[in-house]
C-alpha cells in the first residue's frame, strides 16, 4: 500500500513487449518466458478430484520450467470459497491463478486483488488465439465478467437457470416435457400434477425443489416477473472488446464494460409476487422445505425419484449420471415466461492476481485453459460435462451424448436466442448481499414472516449496506 | 520491588541480591526459577491469546477491509453494533443456545455418570465410558453435516421412525420454533462426554466414609445424592458449567453447517456474525467490536459464576 510510484506489471509488460519487438527486429530469437525454475500458485477445489490436473500437465508439457502448486480451497458455495480466498490473501498468502464465479468476479475486481486483462488481450501477439476464442464465447458471458470497463477473466463455463424435468416422475403422471414457450401457469399445473402425498398429508414426491441461494433459488422468478434485487446498469466502456473482437455481431448491441447494481429494488411489486409464488408452493406442499445448500444438494433425491422439477443448468447433466440416472431419464428447458422469457446465469474463469509473483506464466496457464486443447482435456467437459462450456463449440450434441439431456441445447440457446438474459446480481459487496438475501428468503419460507415483510426488511437491509459501501462504481 | 531496589541501592548489586546465602536469597532464587518455568507459557499466551485481544480491541476502533488503508473512526463500529438488529438477535440467540446447551450436557452429563458409576461391572463400565466419550472426539463439522441429514424434514431418519409411531413432520432445521432445540441436541450429544468424564473423576474421588457416614445418619438415595454427593460434586459442576459456558458462547460449527444461521436468523449466533461481518464482508474493525462485546460478555459471565460459586461450591 506505499504510496510511492512503482513500475507495474503492466508497464513491465510494456517494456518486455517493446524489448521483444527490438529483438525481433534485430534478428535475435525472442524468449516470451523466461526460462528459470518458476512456480505458480493455482486455485483448486480439491486435490484428488482436481479438475485442473490435465491443464497443469498441457502447461508443464509447453514449458517444462514451470511448476503448478496447488491452493486448495473449498466452500459450499461461491461466496464461502470467496471468503476463503480473502482469508488467504488477508493473512499473507499469495496466489496467482484464481477462479471465480459472477457471485466473486467484482469482488476481487473491486478490492484490486485481480488484475485487468485488457492489455494482456489486445496486446497478445496471438490474435488469432482470442479472435477464435471470442467467436466461440457469448458477449454476455464476457460482459459479466467485465468491471468498470475492463474484463477480468476469460470465460470458462456458465450456468444459466433452466428448468430439469424427472421425465419418468412427468410419464406417470401423464405430462411431458414442455416446449420452450411454455408459462408460468404450466409450470404450476405440472408442479401440482406431479406432487404426491401419503395418507397422513405429508409429501412423498415433491412437484418442485430448489435451493436457499444467490444462483438458482427462486431468483429465476424474480427475473421472470421483471424483477430484480437491484437495478441493472451497464458502466461504459468494454469498446476494445466488442469493437475488436465481435465487430459486426448483433449480440453485443447495447453491451458496455461490465454491470452495475448500485440501486436496491428488493421488495418491488414483482419480487413480491415472485416470492409469494414460491411460498405458495411450499405451503402446499408442492415445495420441500427451503434449506442452504450448492448445486449438488438436491441430486441424490431427485435421482431416487422424490423431486420432479428443479433450477439448475448444464452442471447437472454430468451430476445426474454420475447419480446413476440414465440417458432419457431427465430432459431440460428453458425457464417457463411469465411477464418476460428473462433468463439468469452465472459464468466463471481464472483471474490473474494482482502482484501475482509469476504472472506471464499464470497468465499462460489461464490462456491454456481457455484454450481448445484445454477444453478438449477438461474433465469439466469429459467424459461428462459437469459444468456448462463458455464455448459454444463445446456445448454441442456429442458433448451430452452419453448423458442427455435431449434439449440440451437449451443451455446455450439461452444465452443465443434471449438477448435479455443477464448474470445474477453480484456487486463487489455480493457476499454481505447474499447474506440478507438467503436470510430474508428463509423468513418468507419458513412462515416466519410475509413475502411482503420479508422484502420490506431485505430492502431496508440492502439499503443500509449500499450506503456503507465505499465507491466501487464510478459516477456516470 | 522496594526490597529490591533498596538491595541493588545499597551497593550489593542485583547478583549479590539475587545469591544472598540467606532465606531470602533462597526464596528469591525458588520464585525467580518459577518464573522461568512459566515463562515459555505466558509467552504463549501473550503472542497467541492476549496480544491478539489488545489487537482487537485497536482494530474495532478502525474501518479496514485489509486490503485498503484503515480508517480510524473511533467508536462508530460500537455506535452501529448496537444499533444492529441482527448483532442483538445472534446475541440473544446465542445466550439462548447457553442456557439450553450448558443445562442440558451438565444435568445429563451427571445423571449419566451416576448410572455408570453404579456398574460394578468394571468391563461394562469401560465400556459405558468409552461410549459416552467418543463423539467428543470426533470433528465438529463431520457431526454437523450428518446431524443435518438426520434431521432433514422431509428425507432424515429421524421423522422417519417418527412417523413410524405416528408423529408429524418435524421441521427441525427449518423452523424459529425449533432449529435451536436441533443445534442443542446436536452440540449436547457431541459435548455430553466431557463432562460426563469429568463427573466420573469426581465421583469417584468422594471418600467413601463421607458416604457411609450419609448412611449411618440416615440419608440415602435423593437424600444422599442432594445433600452429600452433588456438594462434594459442586467443584467439578462449577467447572464444567464455567467451561461449558465459554464454549457455548463460541458455538459456530453446528449453527453454521447445519443452518448457515436460519431460517431468517433463528440460529444466527454471535461467533457466527462475527465470522461473517470479518471474513465474508472484510469488515475487520466491525468484526472486531464484535468480537471485544463477546469477549467482555465472557468475562462477565465467568466472574459471576466464580463470584456465586463461593455459595454453592464445597471444597473438601
Amino acid at each position: 500500500m506505499s504510496a510511492e510510484k512503482k513500475m507495474s506489471r503492466r508497464d513491465l509488460l510494456k517494456l518486455a513487449g517493446a524489448g521483444s519487438a527490438g529483438l525481433v527486429m534485430s534478428g535475435l530469437p525472442v524468449k516470451v518466458i523466461a526460462q528459470d525454475p518458476v512456480t505458480i500458485k493455482v486455485q483448486a477445489h480439491g486435490l484428488d478430484d482436481n479438475q485442473l490436473l490435465p491443464i497443469a500437465d498441457l502447461m508443464v508439457a509447453k514449458h517444462p520450467h514451470v511448476s503448478v502448486e496447488w491452493v486448495v480451497l473449498t466452500g459450499i458455495d461461491h461466496e464461502e470459497v470467496a471468503a476463503k480466498i480473502l482469508a488467504l490473501v488477508a493473512a499473507g498468502e499469495s496466489i496467482d491463478v484464481g477462479y471465480a464465479a459472477t457471485e466473486a468476479t467484482q469482488l476481487f475486481a473491486g478490492q484490486g486483488l485481480a488484475e485487468p486483462l485488457d492489455d494482456l488481450i489486445t496486446g497478445d501477439p496471438d490474435q488469432e488465439f482470442w479472435t477464435d476464442y471470442f467467436a466461440d464465447v457469448h458477449p454476455s458471458l464476457v460482459e459479466a465478467m467485465m468491471y468498470e470497463g475492463s474484463l477480468y477473466e476469460p470465460p470458462r463455463d456458465f450456468n444459466a437457470a433452466n428448468m430439469y424435468f424427472n421425465t419418468n416422475v412427468l410419464a406417470e403422471n401423464g405430462f411431458d416435457v414442455p416446449g420452450p414457450n411454455w408459462t408460468k401457469d404450466d409450470f404450476v399445473e405440472i408442479a401440482r400434477g406431479i406432487t404426491k402425498k401419503d395418507d397422513a398429508g405429508n409429501t412423498d414426491v415433491f412437484g418442485y425443489a430448489w435451493i436457499n441461494r444467490l444462483w438458482g433459488s427462486w431468483m429465476p422468478w424474480i427475473f421472470v416477473a421483471g424483477g430484480n434485487l437491484y437495478t441493472e446498469e451497464r458502466a461504459p466502456g468494454g469498446d476494445w472488446c466488442w469493437d475488436g473482437y465481435y465487430e459486426g455481431d448483433p449480440a453485443v448491441e447495447g453491451r458496455g464494460g461490465g454491470f452495475r447494481w448500485r440501486t436496491p429494488i428488493a421488495n418491488s411489486d414483482e419480487v413480491v409476487e415472485a416470492l409469494q409464488l414460491v411460498v405458495d408452493l411450499w405451503r402446499e406442499g408442492v415445495t420441500p422445505d427451503i434449506e442452504m445448500g450448492s448445486g449438488a444438494t438436491l441430486t441424490g433425491f431427485y435421482a431416487t425419484g422424490k423431486l420432479g422439477m428443479t433450477p439448475a443448468g448444464g452442471f447437472w447433466a454430468g451430476r445426474l449420471k454420475n447419480e446413476g440416472m440414465e440417458k432419457g431419464d431427465f430432459d431440460v428447458q428453458l425457464w417457463p415466461a411469465w411477464r418476460n422469457q428473462k433468463h439468469q446465469f452465472g459464468t466463471g474463469g481464472h483471474w490473474l492476481a494482482a502482484g501475482a509473483t509469476a504472472p506471464e506464466e499464470a497468465w499462460e496457464f489461464m490462456k491454456i485453459e481457455v484454450s481448445h486443447e484445454g477444453f478438449q482435456a477438461s474433465p469439466f467437459f469429459y467424459p461428462v460435462i459437469i459444468t456448462t462450456s463458455a464455448r459454444r463449440s463445446y456445448s454441442q450434441a456429442a458433448n451430452y451424448e452419453s448423458t442427455g439431456p435431449a434439449n440440451y441445447e437449451v443451455f446455450y440457446d439461452t444465452l443465443d436466442k434471449h438477448p435479455s438474459t443477464s448474470p445474477i446480481p453480484a456487486p463487489p459487496w455480493a457476499n454481505p448481499m447474499t447474506t440478507i438475501f438467503t436470510t430474508g428468503t428463509s423468513n418468507a419460507l419458513s412462515g416466519a414472516m410475509s413475502p411482503q415483510d420479508a422484502l420490506d426488511q431485505m430492502q431496508a437491509e440492502l439499503e443500509a449496506l449500499t450506503a456503507r459501501q465505499p465507491q466501487y462504481y464510478a459516477d456516470n | 520491588m522496594t526490597t529490591a531496589n533498596g538491595a541493588a541501592d545499597s551497593g550489593g548489586g542485583f547478583l549479590h541480591w539475587l545469591l544472598q546465602d540467606t532465606m531470602d536469597g533462597l526464596r528469591r532464587r525458588r520464585a525467580i526459577l518459577g518464573y522461568l518455568f512459566l515463562l515459555p507459557t505466558l509467552l504463549g499466551i501473550f503472542i497467541f491469546t492476549a496480544g491478539p485481544v489488545f489487537v482487537s480491541f485497536g482494530l474495532s476502533l478502525f474501518r479496514w477491509n485489509i486490503f485498503k488503508p484503515p480508517d480510524y473512526i473511533e467508536l462508530a463500529n460500537y455506535e452501529r453494533l448496537i444499533s444492529d438488529v441482527r448483532i442483538a438477535i445472534s446475541f440473544g440467540n446465542t445466550l439462548k443456545f447457553t442456557v439450553l446447551a450448558v443445562a442440558t450436557q451438565v444435568s445429563i452429563g451427571l445423571i449419566l455418570a451416576l448410572a455408570v458409576h453404579r456398574i460394578s461391572n468394571t468391563a461394562m463400565r469401560y465400556y459405558f465410558r468409552t461410549t459416552f466419550f467418543l463423539p467428543l472426539l470426533m470433528s465438529g463439522a463431520a457431526v454437523a453435516v450428518v446431524m443435518g441429514y438426520i434431521f432433514h424434514k422431509e428425507f432424515g431418519p429421524l421423522n422417519y421412525y417418527l412417523g413410524l409411531m405416528g408423529v408429524q413432520q418435524i421441521p427441525w432445521k427449518t423452523s424459529a420454533d425449533w432449529v435451536m432445540v436441533t443445534i442443542v441436541i446436536t452440540s449436547a450429544w457431541r459435548n455430553l462426554g466431557f463432562t460426563f468424564i469429568l463427573f466420573i473423576g469426581g465421583l469417584s474421588n468422594i471418600s467413601q466414609e463421607v458416604l457411609d457416614a450419609a448412611d449411618v445418619d440416615g440419608a440415602q438415595g435423593f437424600r444422599r445424592l442432594w445433600s452429600v454427593t452433588i456438594p462434594l460434586l459442586s467443584p467439578q459442576i462449577l467447572f464444567a458449567t464455567v467451561t461449558g459456558v465459554i464454549g457455548a458462547i463460541q458455538v459456530f460449527e453446528e449453527p453454521f453447517i447445519m443452518t448457515r444461521g436460519g431460517p431468517g436468523n433463528a440460529s444466527r449466533t454471535a461467533v457466527m456474525v462475527m465470522y461473517e461481518h470479518a471474513f465474508k464482508d472484510i469488515e475487520y474493525g466491525y468484526g472486531s467490536a464484535i468480537a471485544v462485546v463477546l469477549f467482555l460478555v465472557i468475562m462477565a459471565f465467568t466472574a459471576t459464576q466464580m463470584w456465586m460459586s463461593r455459595r454453592w461450591v464445597f471444597y473438601q
